[in-house]
């Protein structure tokens, strides 16, 4: 298949195909793997007002409008909606319960939730971040990574 | 290399909490993520955010790639998707048209998979030639070094007689061609013809 300069040539550019990539490069990547492992319900994004109208229209308004996600799990359904510098959440079924907001960082904010399933939260995180919804009386629940 | 087993091993380990498999995922694949935001003329920053969003998706899929050989493909397709996803973002702000959005689908881009079967012959010609003895490993890394270095350096760096060198060279060249990784890719190369 290679003779040898050709093998020798591919040796050459396989190994620059690595070396043109900065070290602190792969570490992000093995990072994310402290993430690995987390037993929580994974809710998955099901509607993103700014995927599913853009499918839709098949061109994008010139003002967006308020943006909405909706996170789905068997137990749980999460609706967010991004204002200007906040979140508002909802839970549906309602329930009270603490929201954890965590980064690749970690938990960097809780929030309650109200007694019929609303929490802001304010400020917008970093992107990505995700949800971790601990109810009182059901399964933990967390969001896939959401980038705004 | 629909289906390349060590691909799969590497999957199933990490999905089962071995971050030594994880790690040589990574290790693969970087160079393709990087590679996919360059095209994309991404920042640096912004290639970070595309990376760290691209490796959270992939730890939390592990477990439910319906098919874990198809792992190059995803990382390539799922990194194209954020890049687009930062470009249209920063268009929003900035007021610059993009080019038509068809030119920049992400799942109509043949360049894609070009760069994919590029990754992964990379990746695969990588772990050959890690595995090779050391000798091996000094010999091409001075074959193939820029500047180029003199056989009479070589000779003197590895103590190998220059007459030696060639001869070496042949066999070393040899070991990689036969090794697994590669020889699993040739094969799966001749079976996709």
């Amino acid at each position: 298949m290679w003779d040898d300069e050709q093998l020798l040539a591919l040796l050459k550019e396989a190994l620059q195909d690595n070396q043109t990539v900065p070290p602190d490069f792969f570490q992000t990547g093995r990072n994310a793997y402290a993430w690995h492992g987390v037993d929580d319900e994974l809710a998955q994004l099901s509607y993103d007002s700014e995927r599913d109208l853009d499918a839709v229209a098949g061109v994008r308004a010139e003002t967006a409008p308020i943006r909405a996600l909706t996170f789905t799990s068997a137990h749980l359904t999460i609706e967010l909606e991004v204002g200007d510098d906040a979140l508002l959440g909802q839970l549906v079924p309602t329930g009270e319960g603490a929201i954890d907001v965590q980064t690749q960082a970690g938990v960097i904010a809780t929030v309650p939730v109200d007694a019929v399933g609303c929490f802001p939260i304010s400020p917008i995180p970093p992107s990505p971040f995700r949800l971790r919804c601990r109810s009182i009386d059901g399964p933990s629940v967390v969001t896939g990574w959401i980038t705004l | 290399m629909r289906d390349d087993p060590a691909v799969i091993a590497l999957v199933t380990a990490a999905r089962d909490g071995d971050q030594r498999a994880w790690d040589e995922i990574v290790e693969r694949y970087a160079p393709l993520v990087w590679a996919i935001c360059r095209r994309y003329q991404l920042s640096r920053s912004d290639t970070d955010d595309v990376a760290q969003t691209l490796w959270l998706l992939l730890v939390e899929q592990l477990g439910k790639l319906r098919q874990p050989a198809a792992l190059p493909g995803w990382i390539a397709t799922t990194t194209a998707r954020e890049c687009l996803r930062v470009i249209r973002t920063a268009s929003r702000y900035d007021h610059t048209e993009l080019t038509s959005d068809s030119q920049l689908d992400p799942d109509s881009s043949p360049q894609i998979e070009q760069e994919v079967l590029t990754a992964e012959l990379y990746a695969a010609v990588r772990a050959a030639f890690a595995e090779l003895p050391d000798h091996c490993r000094e010999l091409l890394s001075m074959l193939i070094s820029d500047p180029p270095v003199s056989y009479a350096e070589i000779s003197a760096t590895l103590s190998i007689k220059i007459g030696g060198i060639g001869p070496q060279r042949a066999r070393c060249l040899d070991r990689l061609r036969r090794s697994s990784s590669l020889s699993a890719f040739i094969d799966s190369e001749r079976a996709d013809q």
